[in-house]
């Protein structure tokens, strides 16, 4: 069949349209912005198989025309088929999860001697991190903090809400892990769904975030204050501290990670009541005190409330009024497996007096922590008296 | 394979703009230099960007700060050595776009890091007395030199 050549070049014009089209477009914008373009990149870099990949990736990210039209998209794709994209999953009551939470219970996750992990594995850090520490006089007490998941499960799938079925993700295998090479640690898997037996409305979690409510925080830092009277590894303080209820509105993270306002506006804000820790001879909210001889690390679960609003309302303060004394800590969200150790080096002063490291970490972070499971030294703290 | 003029002469025109678009980029020479970079921070440097370990990981969820080695060629303001590492806040965003509650002010006109570029770089020291967020530091294990926090990042063209 011939084909005039008015439309051969019409063909090969859309062609070039569309292969180039979009970066010319994003160039012109940039330059207009008075920055360089990105497509300059192609020209100053070689192209080799990663710089291409990094172009195309960061032309993703950045370009007007994802920008205009991902949001779009995503709205089609959550109103139409209930899909919140790649982050995200939608339970039941309006809950919302975390999708690699999900992904970290439903997976394949080898963690014994015969099956050897794909990664480091968190024990050979853990147990390092404790025998390190030992050296030094100072306990460790490991506290793998649940995902919404393991607690919630019937409000990811209603086939858990018929059978009742319970979940025994990786993490008790890892906690049993813990048990055979002697480090200690706390049960708060346990503790929760006695909770949920004997409560099943009891709300230990935020419906559209991934972390623990006020009330799951407490019943936490209540758990391993028991944990700390019973092994004796820290003395009770003499600070009393009481508590002002403080009510806050959260849209949650998960909606962060969706990061499309028009499916966020769907949701109505979580209320929260907080209990803020008040230090009842100041007046003044909870606040660290480095000297203290409890560390504790952690992520973002040790952050809700407490850095976040309203503030000295989160795990640690609370641990703090159990205990009757000020804590110091190492918060970094996403980075307990490594990052917080990483910190504890370039920060050696905050070990020194320190009879116990509570280290808290949530489960997925098994498997998904940032920087995953590094050997890191402990900081040399006799440098640091001496000068 | 048959080109006829036309198509020759079309192509010809396609990639002499894309070689005015790169000529438009890289003739527009700057030292980086404005009211921001010049005031912000204890310290303020030029540097050259030496290399990115690793790639940086998505912040949808976390917020961080990815630390970043640098060759220092000139000091404006305060000291630094000659290598330095450099903790840029979510360094995915460009900087113009990167500020939020947990950074503090922070900014600049470079949109994208690539090693071998140069940029002019307000700074503080230590990264934690400024950074709330968690710090990956690829680095980590090579050296116990202080993390400088990046306030200002603009870009150089030389």
């Amino acid at each position: 069949m011939a084909v005039s050549r008015r439309v051969q070049l019409s063909l090969v014009s859309i062609f070039l349209l569309v292969i180039f089209g979009e970066g010319i477009a994003q160039a012109l914008i940039e330059l207009g912005r008075g920055e360089r373009p990105q497509a300059l990149d192609l020209f100053t870099r070689t192209p080799n198989a990663a710089n291409l990949r990094a172009y195309e990736t960061e032309m993703e990210k950045t370009a007007w025309s994802a920008k205009a039209l991902r949001p779009v998209m995503q709205y089609a794709r959550y109103a139409g088929y209930g899909d919140l994209g790649e982050k995200a999953l939608i339970g039941r009551d309006g809950w919302l999860f975390y999708r690699p939470g999900v992904t970290f219970l439903l997976e394949p996750w080898p963690q014994t001697a015969a099956t050897p992990m794909p990664q480091e594995d968190p024990l050979e850090a853990i147990v390092a991190f404790r025998d390190a520490l030992a050296e030094r006089g100072i306990a460790l007490l490991v506290v793998p903090a649940p995902g919404k998941p393991s607690v919630y499960p019937e409000r990811l799938s209603g086939r858990v809400a018929r059978t009742r079925t319970d979940v025994h993700g990786p993490t008790r295998t890892f906690m049993e892990r813990l048990g055979e090479a002697g480090v200690s640690y706390v049960d708060l898997f346990t503790l929760y769904r006695e909770a949920r037996i004997a409560d099943p409305d009891a709300q230990l979690y935020l419906a559209r975030d991934t972390h623990w409510s006020p009330a799951g925080l407490r019943m936490a830092a209540s758990a391993v204050a028991d944990r700390i009277r019973a092994e004796g590894w820290v003395a009770e303080g003499a600070v009393v501290y009481e508590e002002k209820v403080v009510t806050i509105q959260r849209q949650g993270d998960v909606l962060r990670m969706v990061d499309t306002p028009r499916i966020a506006a769907e949701f109505e804000l979580e209320r929260v009541d907080c209990q803020q820790i008040i230090e009842t001879a100041t007046g003044e909210p909870y606040h660290d005190d480095p000297a203290s001889p409890v560390l504790v690390l952690g992520d973002s679960f040790l952050r809700i409330y407490e850095r976040d609003e309203p503030g000295s309302a989160g795990f640690i303060a609370h641990l703090a009024r159990e205990m009757k004394q000020s804590m110091a800590s190492i918060v970094s969200d996403g980075g307990a497996s490594t990052l917080v150790r990483q910190e504890l080096q370039r920060k050696p002063e905050l070990l020194r007096g320190k009879k116990l490291v509570i280290w808290e970490f949530v489960e997925r972070d098994l498997r998904f922590g940032m920087e995953g499971w590094k050997l890191v030294s402990l900081p040399n703290t006799e440098t640091v008296a001496a000068s | 394979m048959f080109i006829s003029a036309r198509a020759a002469h079309g192509t010809c025109v396609f990639l002499l703009l894309l070689a005015v678009l790169a000529g438009c980029g890289g003739s527009a020479r700057t030292d980086g230099a404005d009211p921001k970079v010049t005031s912000l921070g204890s310290i303020e440097v030029t540097a050259k960007l030496v290399d990115i370990i690793g790639e940086f990981p998505p912040n949808d969820l976390y917020d961080y700060a990815y630390v970043l080695k640098y060759e220092v060629m000139q000091t404006h303001r305060g000291e630094a050595p000659k290598t330095i590492y450099v903790g840029q806040y979510n360094p995915l965003k460009p900087r113009a776009e990167a500020a939020d509650a947990r950074s503090g002010e922070i900014g600049g006109n470079v949109t994208a890091f690539h090693a071998g570029e140069v940029h002019r770089i307000a700074l503080e020291v230590p990264i934690d007395d400024y950074c709330m967020v968690g710090i990956i530091n690829k680095y980590a294990e090579q050296t116990q030199e202080p993390i400088y926090w990046a306030v200002w990042t603009n870009r150089v063209v030389q």
